[in-house]
């Protein structure tokens, strides 16, 4: 975790267009929740039909998008990581640190928003905004850490992970029934589920997993992407000329 | 060809002679011929755009997306052609308009991938002069890669609908319904293929990083369809069906698709929040007209910085 | 003292030998290497930083290994040739965060004292992205410098610098080099490397041509006949005495100058002054025509 690379880090992401992105997404959901509240009057089932599919089923995989590919991607693509890399500070440490920046944004532009979007456009005692904040947080930390890793692992992070949060998760996840199993949103919905009970069903959050499968499932994730992430930048090959 | 030239010195004693300057021919080629003029150019860099988004003339890897999305494109019709043929049902299941707004995500992933190959590369390495040495204008060089990213849109929307036309077909539907249906469906293909063309490519001419093109074109797309969606029920809700009908002119499916359901006749993908107004169909064209134009606008002012050294 | 140690190493990708058994040993002073484009200079030095692992062979720095092990990068500074830096920060910033990640007690005085070193101090509050290439170069030179290294890894340090900036910075790595740090540079600019490399190591297609002093690579170079251009006060008698002595293997008399073309240069040396004793012919200028790097550059790597 060192702080000189969360430093960095920082900079390069608030300092360019992708930080555009990052601060309009967030705001256009809340005035949507907010609008939203008005027409319904605060009504919980059309809150969680926006909640749950437009912010926590498309915004929040690209966020984690944007951030995940935003903290990494450009330094390895132009060759600036060498600056990071010829230093005396294990791979480790410069991974985590960035991977933990790239948390922190996914935390306070995405997370918090989709949470803040349930209560803003109607809720029971505040429970939606804990299950779907559950969720978020959790659906965050996967996608973030994946999206790290695989800026790592590949020049074409953005589209692979594209394919994988639209098509894989979104489309074919209605059509092939196994590759329901196999998704982070549904691994993030099943707290959620299990946390709104007998309402689960009524606002349309249901999973294809229980909440020990998903949480374990997350985890392994989590920590295995992280760790393919260290490992690769461990041997990281500069685009060099010669 | 003749050696060095050597002027002819008069009677000076112990002068060495000196040889002119001189280019030898070691077999430079000349071309004197006719050379083409900017149509051809112009062409040849439509052509090469064009190519270039399905990954023609490019190493594989870039030929996975395209032809990925394309497969997926084409799957359903197919699908769709073979349960007609079988059950040997009336109608198609989807209309050839309503196939667009159906497989909106594919066809934007399309786009999405697509415009950031035609312009973003050119701006990330500062190749544009290379590009106005030759006779071609700063307007030409758009004008081409819009029009290569347009023609393959169009390819990639009309090609499904062509394989639904010959499902009907083989399914042995009724001819001149499907014919004119057919027809209104490629009609309305080539709007929305030019709409979307344009938008990528501004938001491609904007963020010439890698990857960042491909991800604000599509979270713009779905967040844009995921806000006029929002609106409109939000507007039902209110009662006022006007606006949750004008909502729809913010998303480039749902624009397209309420202009062409309305003058064709056809069913829109979305019947409750489609316009139905000669007033709202006036708004939509309006939106139309105005989004392409700020668009052009935007990438006339792009290129003008971009085109000088 | 550091010195950089590759045995037997070679790197390939795929059927491609970037580097083909490769034995060196880099020792402190100025060590140029040479070679043309794609002789694989860049995918050595790689190698030499632990940025890149040998397909073969061992790299050893010291006596320990480069490969996953951040650790020598407290010993070693690496000027890579990449242009693309961190734009948004100053140019001090950008010091004192390389200074910082390098663990340094007083980041903030080694920040400053690489600016001078580099000549970049009036400049360094201005964002990177407002340099000109020199000035990058300079900057890339300084985070190389920041931790006061004792070896200096440069991979094509002069690119982009004005003659002005070449000049400093060749001081500044004669400067390093006289307190006793190895510094290893490679280019394919003869000029750079005949003025301040005291070894050069010859690189042609992955391949390691030569070492050594440049001069006495050229002596070793039998095959080809040595070159020496002489003016005397009698050109024809000189030639015709060489000849007949066989001192010479060939003699071309051109306006004003004699060439002479001879492949065993001890016997040239001793004969020529007799020769042009016992002739009675004044020697004017007597230059070796193909003593220049240049010219053992073209025959290395036209072999």
């Amino acid at each position: 975790m060192n702080p000189v690379v969360m430093q960095l880090t920082v900079r390069g992401l608030l300092g360019r267009r992708r930080s555009i992105l990052l601060l309009v997404l967030p705001v256009v959901l809340l005035g949507l929740a907010w609008l939203q509240r008005l027409a319904s009057h605060g009504s919980p089932t059309q809150s969680a039909g926006l909640t749950g599919n437009f912010a926590l089923g498309t915004l929040l995989p690209l966020m984690c998008l944007l951030i995940g590919t935003g903290v990494i991607g450009p330094e390895i693509d132009d060759g600036s990581i060498v600056y990071l890399l010829n230093k005396p500070v294990p791979r480790r440490s410069i991974l985590l640190a960035k991977l933990l920046v790239a948390l922190a944004t996914t935390l306070v532009f995405a997370v918090l928003p989709v949470a803040a979007s349930a209560a803003i456009a109607g809720d029971r005692d505040f429970t939606l905004t804990a299950a779907f904040g559950v969720a978020a947080l959790l659906a965050g930390i996967a996608y973030t850490t994946i999206f790290v890793a695989l800026s790592v692992l590949s020049r074409n992070a953005v589209i692979i992970g594209l394919l994988y949060a639209l098509l894989w998760e979104g489309v074919l996840g209605g059509y092939v029934p196994g590759v329901k199993d196999v998704s982070v949103r549904q691994w993030a919905l099943a707290p959620a589920e299990h946390m709104l009970g007998a309402d689960a069903a009524g606002y349309g959050v249901t999973s294809a997993v229980t909440v020990s499968v998903g949480l374990t499932l997350l985890a392994v994730v989590t920590v295995g992407a992280a760790w393919l992430g260290i490992g690769k930048l461990k041997t990281l090959r500069l685009a060099a000329a010669d | 060809m003749s050696g060095p030239v050597v002027p002819a010195v008069p009677a000076v004693p112990a002068q060495p002679a000196q040889p002119a300057d001189v280019i030898h021919d070691i077999g430079f080629r000349h071309y004197d011929d006719v050379r083409f003029g900017r149509g051809w150019v112009v062409r040849s860099l439509l052509v090469d755009t064009l190519r270039g988004v399905f990954g023609l003339g490019r190493p594989a890897r870039s030929k996975v997306m395209p032809w990925i999305l394309v497969g997926i494109l084409l799957a359903p019709p197919l699908v769709i052609a073979l349960v007609a043929v079988l059950t040997h049902a009336d109608t198609l299941p989807i209309s050839y308009t309503q196939y667009l707004s159906r497989l909106q995500l594919p066809i934007g992933l399309f786009v999405a991938g697509a415009a950031p190959y035609a312009v973003s590369r050119d701006l990330r390495f500062g190749v544009l002069p290379l590009y106005m040495s030759r006779p071609m204008l700063r307007t030409d060089y758009v004008w081409a890669r819009f029009s290569g990213l347009a023609i393959a849109m169009f390819l990639i929307t009309a090609g499904p609908q062509t394989l639904l036309f010959i499902g009907a077909l083989l399914g042995k539907m009724p001819l001149g319904h499907n014919l004119t249906g057919w027809l209104g469906g490629l009609a309305a293909s080539v709007f929305l293929a030019i709409l979307l063309a344009a938008i990528g490519l501004t938001i491609a001419a904007f963020t010439p990083r890698r990857g960042l093109g491909v991800a604000a074109i599509i979270t713009t797309l779905l967040v844009v369809s995921g806000v006029s969606f929002a609106l409109s029920g939000i507007a039902r809700m209110q009662g006022e069906d006007t606006w949750s009908a004008v909502a729809g002119a913010i998303d480039p499916y749902r624009l397209v698709d309420g202009v062409a359901s309305w003058v064709l006749g056809v069913a829109p993908a979305n019947p409750e929040l489609a316009p139905n107004t000669g007033a709202e169909i006036a708004v939509f064209v309006m939106v139309y007209v105005v989004i392409v134009g700020v668009c052009a606008l935007l990438l006339g002012r792009r290129y003008r910085k971009a085109g000088r050294l | 003292m550091s010195a950089i140690v590759l045995d037997k190493v070679s790197r390939w990708y795929g059927n491609v030998v970037a580097v083909n058994d490769v034995t060196m040993t880099i020792g402190p002073g100025i060590t140029g290497l040479l070679g043309p484009n794609g002789a694989g200079k860049s995918t050595l030095i790689a190698m030499m930083g632990g940025f890149l692992a040998p397909s073969a062979g061992t790299v050893a720095l010291d006596g320990g290994h480069v490969w996953k092990n951040p650790e020598i990068y407290r010993r070693v500074g690496l000027v890579p040739e990449a242009e693309a830096m961190y734009d948004m920060v100053t140019g001090a910033q950008f010091l004192l965060a390389n200074a910082r990640l390098h663990g340094l007690e007083d980041p903030g005085a080694a920040a400053r004292r690489a600016l001078e070193l580099v000549d970049m101090v009036d400049p360094s509050d201005r964002a990177i992205s407002t340099y000109s290439k020199g000035m990058k170069q300079r900057i890339k030179m300084a985070t190389a410098l920041v931790h006061d290294p004792t070896v200096l890894l440069l991979d094509e340090p002069f690119n982009g610098m004005d003659p002005r900036q070449r000049l400093h910075l060749m001081d500044l790595l004669r400067r390093l080099a006289a307190e006793g740090r190895t510094v290893l540079f490679s280019s394919h600019i003869l000029e750079e490397v005949e003025q301040i490399a005291d070894h050069i190591e010859v690189l042609v297609a992955g391949r390691h041509a030569a070492s050594g002093d440049y001069r006495r690579i050229r002596r070793l170079m039998t095959e080809r006949p040595h070159q020496y251009t002489i003016a005397s006060s009698d050109d024809r008698r000189l030639a015709a005495a060489l000849v007949a002595e066989g001192a010479a293997d060939g003699v071309t008399l051109t306006n004003g100058t004699l060439a002479i073309q001879t492949s065993d240069f001890g016997r040239f040396v001793h004969a020529l002054p007799r020769l042009a004793r016992d002739s009675g012919v004044h020697l004017l200028e007597v230059s070796p025509a193909d003593e220049s790097l240049e010219s053992v550059f073209a025959y290395l790597v036209a072999r």
